[in-house]
Formats: structure tokens, C-alpha cells, sequence
């Protein structure tokens, strides 16, 4: 398989770069109302999904937590501002996991369309959720909205 | 058989490259239906197509080759007409309005920006932001974690903190980039994102929207940008204010820029 030729992908890459674009080709593109549209039934789920708002008691209680944990010595006198703050984070390389609950249901879709590769042999529902270690909130919604 | 449309190009529009595929399993071949000044880039309809990965990266695929070689309207995923003739006949019927649409679009490209958080920076933002958050940290961190309803509160409190500032980082990023655009479609809001744009940016002065997203990773380092691009022109195929159709919020600043 070619994979999206022609472009050039900054930043993001690997499969959320990828999930960025495939939710142009599914979102938006022209429409035709005299054209009949495949049934997307499973990804209008995901949609609705992935637009639940962060208000949730799970989201308090890990902001709770992670605000917790977060180093406050630089914070009650002295506003660090956030560059240097930034740069804390980068030395200590927290990056990398400093995106949970912001981008959980982002991460719900991407596992959709992973597992809809996954699935293709067997023609499997590509939107259905398997386990997984650390679930977001969203993806616990879907599994009961099924 | 029906027939499975991938986009809108003009007639004079170079032909497809050779053995060029599309949806399907096995993948279809293309071929070029035309009308007047008009032609669309079709295959035949598989029977029981779903909105798979390798489908959708098929559809894309596709209008990424075809746009490459000038300007094309990009359907929507999943597209389907009856057959061939019917295909012809709605870009019969709406000539003017498509190739209006190829005129505006010729030479420009769209890129989509989604841009996050880096959560723990943000964090400590709304903490040195907010005495009010800081001191009931403060007495729950000394209270062991501080009970249920503490937690809950505080929560509560940086969740709002953090939505603010969300949408004050969504506006600094869109305000930041839009002169580097010819127009800004402002695409659904959601969890996943904090701001989710997509800019008309014309092929030549590419390289001045690119460095201006450069500029904005430099400014805003607290902000995780991620920017796909060049790519068909999904966000603009419908001329005007009106937003994409399945935009839900945000389509407020949408339209001509």
C-alpha cells in the first residue's frame, strides 16, 4: 500500500498524523445530495464520542491528581511563566506523557482505525473497542453506547 | 454497477497516471467520466465498502495524485452515484457552480493544523495563573490528596482553567496563521484538540504559511502543533461563510479570510 503520497506530514506523523487527515476525507469533501453515501455507522459513533466535552468526574479527579503531583515550587511566589516552564518539562522528558486526558479521544479514533486495518481480513467491525490497559473516558462511553 | 466518485476536476485536466487504483478489495481501477468542461475521477462502486483505514487512505490517495496535477474537488469519503450517466449528469446540471468552484481553488492547497496542550505545562500555567487552584492544591497536597469531594472541586476548577485557556491558545494560533492563508475553515471542536484549522494557502507562497507555523512552535512552545499539508482542498469545496457540512461548533470565523 502506497501511504498518502505527495504529502508531507510536520509535527505530528506516525498514525496521528495519519488520523488527522483521514478525518478531512471522512468530515469534510464535497456532497453531493444526489449521490448516496456509504453507511458510516461506526464512525458516526466515534464521532459523537470524540466530541464529549473534558467535563467528566474522571477528568476532575486526574486533573485533581496530576495537579498533585505537579512540582509547585517554582509556582506560589515566583510566576515562572510558561517558557521556562516548558523547558522544565522538556529536561525531565515528560513530554511524552503529558497528553493524557487532552487527547484520549483523539487516541480512541486512532485505535479505531488501527483496528480497522487489523480487521480488514476478516471483515470484521472496525469501530468495535478491545481492552485496553488504560482506558479514557471516552472510549468507556462508547463501549456502553454498544 | 454503481459508481464510487472520488472528485471533480476540469476536462482539460491531465490524465491519470497508469494502473492508478482506488477502493476495494481487491482495489478498483479509476477511469475519468466526462461532461462539457467537467470530468469526474470515478471507479467502480465495491459492494460492501466501509469506512476502513485502507479505504479512506485509498480515497485520499487518490485526490492527492489527481490534485497534484491541478486543481480537483475532493468528495467526501464514501460518495456513491447510481452509475456513470447519473455522475455525468449532475456535473451537467451544475456546470457553473463546480467550475466556479475550480477557478477559486486552482493553484491552492489546503493544510490542517491541530494543535494541543502539552498537559503538565498547562498545567502549571493555570497554578501560577490562579492563586484560588493553588491554595486548595496546596491544602489538599498537605490533607494527603484531600478527600473525594476536594478532589472533585479542584478538578472542577483546573478543568475550567484549562478550557479557558484552551480557547484563548486556539485564537493566538488561528490569529497567528491566518495571514499566511487566503481563507480559514475552522473544523469541529473536541477533546482531542484544543484548536483543529484548516488554511487555503496558495502552492507558490506555500513556503510563508510553513514558516509562519514554524514561528508559531517557536512562540508558542507550550502548545504541541501538528500540521498535515499539502492536501487536497477538503475544507473549501463549498464556496462562502458556510461551514463544512458535519461542523457542529466553531464554524463562527469560517469562510473567506
Amino acid at each position: 500500500m502506497t501511504v498518502v503520497p505527495a504529502q508531507q506530514s510536520g509535527g505530528g506523523g506516525g498514525s496521528s498524523g495519519l488520523y488527522d487527515v483521514l478525518e478531512l476525507v471522512l468530515d469534510r469533501g464535497l456532497v453531493i445530495d444526489a449521490f448516496v453515501r456509504v453507511s458510516l455507522v461506526g464512525i458516526e459513533i466515534l464521532k459523537i464520542d470524540v466530541r464529549v466535552v473534558v467535563a467528566s468526574v474522571d477528568t476532575y479527579l486526574r486533573f485533581a491528581e496530576a495537579c498533585n503531583r505537579l512540582d509547585l515550587e517554582a509556582g506560589p511566589r515566583k510566576d515562572p511563566g510558561l517558557p521556562d516552564i516548558v523547558g522544565q518539562v522538556t529536561e525531565s522528558g515528560a513530554r511524552g506523557k503529558s497528553k493524557g486526558a487532552l487527547s484520549g479521544a483523539a487516541e480512541t479514533i486512532s485505535d479505531a482505525f488501527q483496528q480497522g486495518r487489523e480487521g480488514d481480513g476478516e471483515g470484521e467491525r472496525e469501530t468495535k473497542s478491545r481492552p485496553r490497559a488504560r482506558k479514557s473516558t471516552s472510549s468507556r462511553r462508547k463501549e456502553e453506547q454498544e | 454497477m454503481s459508481t464510487y466518485v472520488y472528485g471533480i476536476t476540469a476536462s482539460s485536466h491531465p490524465s491519470l497516471p497508469e494502473g492508478m487504483e482506488g477502493v476495494g478489495n481487491p482495489p478498483l481501477p479509476l477511469r475519468v467520466v466526462k461532461a462539457g468542461d467537467l470530468a469526474a475521477v470515478v471507479s467502480d462502486a465495491p459492494e460492501d465498502l466501509r469506512p476502513k483505514r485502507r479505504e479512506l487512505l485509498a480515497h485520499q490517495n487518490v485526490l492527492a495524485e489527481i490534485g497534484a496535477a491541478g486543481a480537483v474537488l475532493p468528495m467526501r469519503f464514501g460518495s456513491v452515484a447510481p452509475g456513470d450517466d447519473a455522475a455525468a449528469q449532475v456535473l451537467t446540471e451544475r456546470a457553473d457552480h463546480y467550475k466556479e468552484r475550480l477557478r477559486a481553488l486552482d493553484g491552492r492547497v489546503e493544510y490542517n493544523v491541530k494543535a494541543n496542550h502539552v498537559e503538565e505545562a498547562v498545567l502549571h500555567h493555570v497554578m501560577a495563573a490562579n492563586p484560588e487552584i493553588r491554595a486548595l492544591a496546596e491544602s489538599n497536597r498537605q490533607a494527603g490528596g484531600g478527600s473525594y469531594d476536594d478532589k472533585l472541586r479542584l478538578g472542577e476548577m483546573v478543568a475550567a482553567a484549562v478550557k479557558a485557556q484552551e480557547a484563548e491558545d486556539a485564537l493566538a494560533l488561528q490569529r497567528a496563521l491566518e495571514p499566511a492563508a487566503d481563507a480559514v475553515s475552522v473544523g469541529p471542536e473536541s477533546t482531542g484538540w484544543l484548536g483543529n484549522v484548516s488554511y487555503l494557502v496558495e502552492r507558490a507562497t506555500a513556503e510563508n504559511f510553513l514558516a509562519a507555523v514554524e514561528q508559531v512552535r517557536t512562540d508558542m512552545p507550550h502548545l504541541e502543533v501538528r500540521l498535515n499539508g499539502p492536501l487536497p482542498p477538503y475544507s473549501f469545496v463549498e464556496p462562502g461563510p458556510a461551514e463544512p457540512a458535519g461542523t457542529t461548533a466553531g464554524g463562527a470565523d469560517a469562510g473567506a479570510g
